[in-house]
């Protein structure tokens, strides 16, 4: 089941509260406004129905009257109608059959009584009020008035406070998006620290702005504070174990050559494990070696300009490669800013895994930014490629352990050299096979 | 033979380097911290003073100075720390290389022979007295002397072949990997060496080593010495 969000139910809490509180205003508003007009068109009815019934009672005092033409001079405009009750008769302006029926029995049984009286009554399906006054010789003076106009009124009152209170709903919603949108942006500071510090970056921390948030803020720098203290302990780890490491291998180097120097004497037993021996010294040296180099990995680059081309032919010359592999793109400056010792290491190391498991380079570019060793190998799989710039993972040639196996932790260093540089090492296939390795270096360009 | 007089705490490493020495020709003399190391160089003057930073007592730089106050035998730093500011700190003491332990004795024997090598890389055949003119600075290769305005200047013997190099190939820029290989006979090494002679230089033979005037940097490419 998918959550519903915190925003949009803040935001739906916003809704529903505005919705009924706009509610109970427009409900209470239209009551009294309701009770206000009705009030009013009542007391109109009965003033104008008491100056009719002056008229008509002045109209049927004489004796024989003309009652049609009485009912007929009152004023009474479209929506009043008048019945006089005269004699037992029922009289209207015109004939009309169900005249007597319009007018409820206890109206009729008050105005009798010499009462006058004013009711609520339905007639033809529209709200109305009836209004009866007694007059002399028995007679009783009635008008109708419809309600309708007014209903029809109220009736577009309650239609408008509807919409308002709906857009007030939908106001309440916008604002609970919007509050909660500011309310939630320390939040989103936060997420954009957790994706710094995963990125590597580990000076980042909270600024203590948002009194309300300093728990949070101080609980995410101290967690900050605890991640980097524990890296930083490990670093310092692997730098004291190897520091520590490189004076007994000092003196396994010396004694070794001295043994080494009289393997002659030795006999042949005995000269094989010197041969181990020595090799094996070398080869601590350079685990030593490339653990330390790891363990400083974090120290920014110490850029100068260097001849990246000539850089590029010396670590072949070391490496009893021919020079011609190194090719220049043209047009790009070969002096780059850059920390000469590291790019120097992460070229080797990359010139050094070529030549262990990619049957040897066959060119080392020099491009804009970047440099790339292409190989003779079979590639890397894709698999492979996402861990190949781990510590300890070796290629296939690797589980021979020949003579020239390496560390493990070579492309691992050319990886963190690279983003030394701020920029990337990266492993793709070279168009005709073999594995082309890439290192960028972004803003090394004069 | 030569003589070479290590400095080292650790029993072990002495030892070991010491017979690894012996093993490449010369007569070690080991002794195990710096004030025994400056009595000894006092008394009988080896010809290569190798030394470790961290030792009890009077710590390695200090030594360092002290011999260079009156010797300008060439010293060779061999410590298990490798920070630049270690490396540094100990070339601008006034040691002439620097290695990071652990270093191979073959490695350790050509640098010492690198630096035993006096005068120019290359000398003329025949005992010439050349003199090297740099506006108001004089070098004469053969006699082993720098004058700055007539002035004698007193360099160390690897100062004073870096500057003959550079004076053999004047106004031409030497990269830093070519005065390694000349000067130190390093193939591959850490050229941080380079920067720091070339600073000591600037300090004994410039006016202003803010703006050097016949030791100059070429950026990305090395250095050159020009009248």
């Amino acid at each position: 089941m998918k959550l519903i969000g915190l925003r949009a139910r803040v935001s739906a809490a916003f809704a529903i509260g505005a919705l009924l509180l706009s509610a109970c205003i427009s409900f209470v508003s239209y009551e009294s406004t309701r009770n206000t007009l009705f009030a009013e068109r009542e007391r109109t009815a009965v003033r104008a129905t008491y100056y009719d019934a002056a008229v008509v009672n002045a109209g049927i005092s004489g004796p024989y009257p003309d009652l049609i033409a009485v009912l007929r001079s009152l004023d009474t405009g479209a929506d009043r109608y008048v019945l006089l009750y005269f004699d037992g008769r029922w009289h209207s302006r015109s004939a009309d059959p169900a005249a007597d029926t319009a007018v409820p029995v206890r109206l009729q049984e008050m105005t009798a009584a010499g009462e006058p009286g004013a009711q609520r009554i339905a007639r033809n399906g529209e709200p109305a009020l009836i209004v009866g006054i007694p007059l002399s010789r028995g007679a009783a003076f009635y008008e109708i008035v419809s309600l309708g106009e007014l209903e029809r009124t109220l009736q577009l009152l309650a239609l408008v406070l509807t919409a308002v209170a709906i857009m007030v709903a939908a106001g309440g919603a916008a604002l609970g998006w919007y509050v909660t949108r500011h309310a939630l942006h320390p939040i989103a500071a936060v997420a954009d620290a957790a994706r710094g510090i995963a990125a590597g970056d580990l000076t980042t921390r909270l600024p203590a702005i948002e009194p309300d948030l300093a728990p949070l803020t101080v609980a995410f720098n101290d967690m900050a504070d605890q991640l980097t203290r524990r890296l930083e302990r490990d670093r310092r780890f692997a730098a004291d174990v190897s520091h520590e490491l490189r004076s007994p291998l000092q003196t396994l180097e010396a004694a070794a050559s001295v043994i080494a120097k009289r393997r002659d004497n030795l006999d042949s037993r005995s000269a094989a494990a010197v041969t181990l021996l020595t090799a094996e010294v070398g080869r601590f040296q350079a685990l030593v070696n490339d653990l330390l180099e790891l363990s400083r990995s974090d120290q920014p680059a110490q850029r100068q300009a260097v001849d990246v081309a000539e850089l590029a032919r010396r670590v072949c010359r070391s490496r009893q490669l021919p020079e011609e592999l190194v090719q220049l793109a043209p047009d790009v400056p070969t002096v780059w800013q850059v920390d000469r010792r590291r790019l120097e290491q992460a070229l080797g190391n990359l010139i050094d895994n070529a030549v262990r498991y990619g049957g040897g380079p066959t060119a080392v570019r020099v491009g804009a930014g970047f440099v790339e060793v292409d190989d003779a190998g079979p590639g890397v799989a894709e698999a492979d490629g996402a861990v190949i710039f781990d510590r300890f993972v070796r290629g296939p040639a690797a589980n021979a352990r020949g003579a020239g196996d390496g560390t493990g932790l070579g492309l691992a260093i050319v990886a963190e050299h690279a983003a030394a540089h701020g920029g990337t090492a990266i492993v793709t296939e070279r168009p005709g096979g073999g594995a082309r390795f890439r290192i960028d270096l972004p803003g090394c360009l004069p | 033979m030569s003589a070479v007089l290590l400095i080292e705490d650790d029993d072990r490493i002495r030892m070991s380097l010491t017979m690894a020495l012996e093993d490449e020709g010369y007569t070690a003399h080991a002794v195990a911290t710096a004030e025994e190391g400056l009595a000894v160089q006092r008394e009988r003057a080896a010809d290569t003073v190798l030394i470790d930073l961290m030792l009890p007592g009077m710590d390695g730089y200090e030594c360092i100075r002290r011999i260079r106050r009156t010797d300008d035998v060439p010293i060779v730093v061999v410590s298990a720390r490798d920070d630049t500011h270690d490396i540094v700190a100990a070339l601008e003491a006034g040691a002439d290389d620097y290695v990071v332990k652990p270093v191979a004795v073959k490695e350790l024997a050509a640098r010492l022979r690198a630096l035993r090598r006096r005068g120019r890389s290359a000398p003329p055949a025949g005992p010439v007295t050349s003199v090297l003119t740099f506006g108001d600075l004089e070098i004469r290769p053969e006699a082993g002397e720098i004058r700055r305005a007539g002035v004698p200047v007193s360099v160390t013997r690897t100062e004073f072949r870096l500057l003959c190099e550079l004076a053999d190939h004047p106004g031409l820029v030497l990269s830093r990997h070519q005065l390694l290989l000349r000067v130190w006979g390093h193939e591959f090494g850490d050229e941080r060496v380079v920067d720091v002679h070339v600073g000591r230089l600037r300090h004994k033979i410039e006016a202003d080593t803010a703006k050097p005037r016949h030791l100059v940097t070429v950026r990305g490419l090395g250095y050159k010495l020009q009248p």
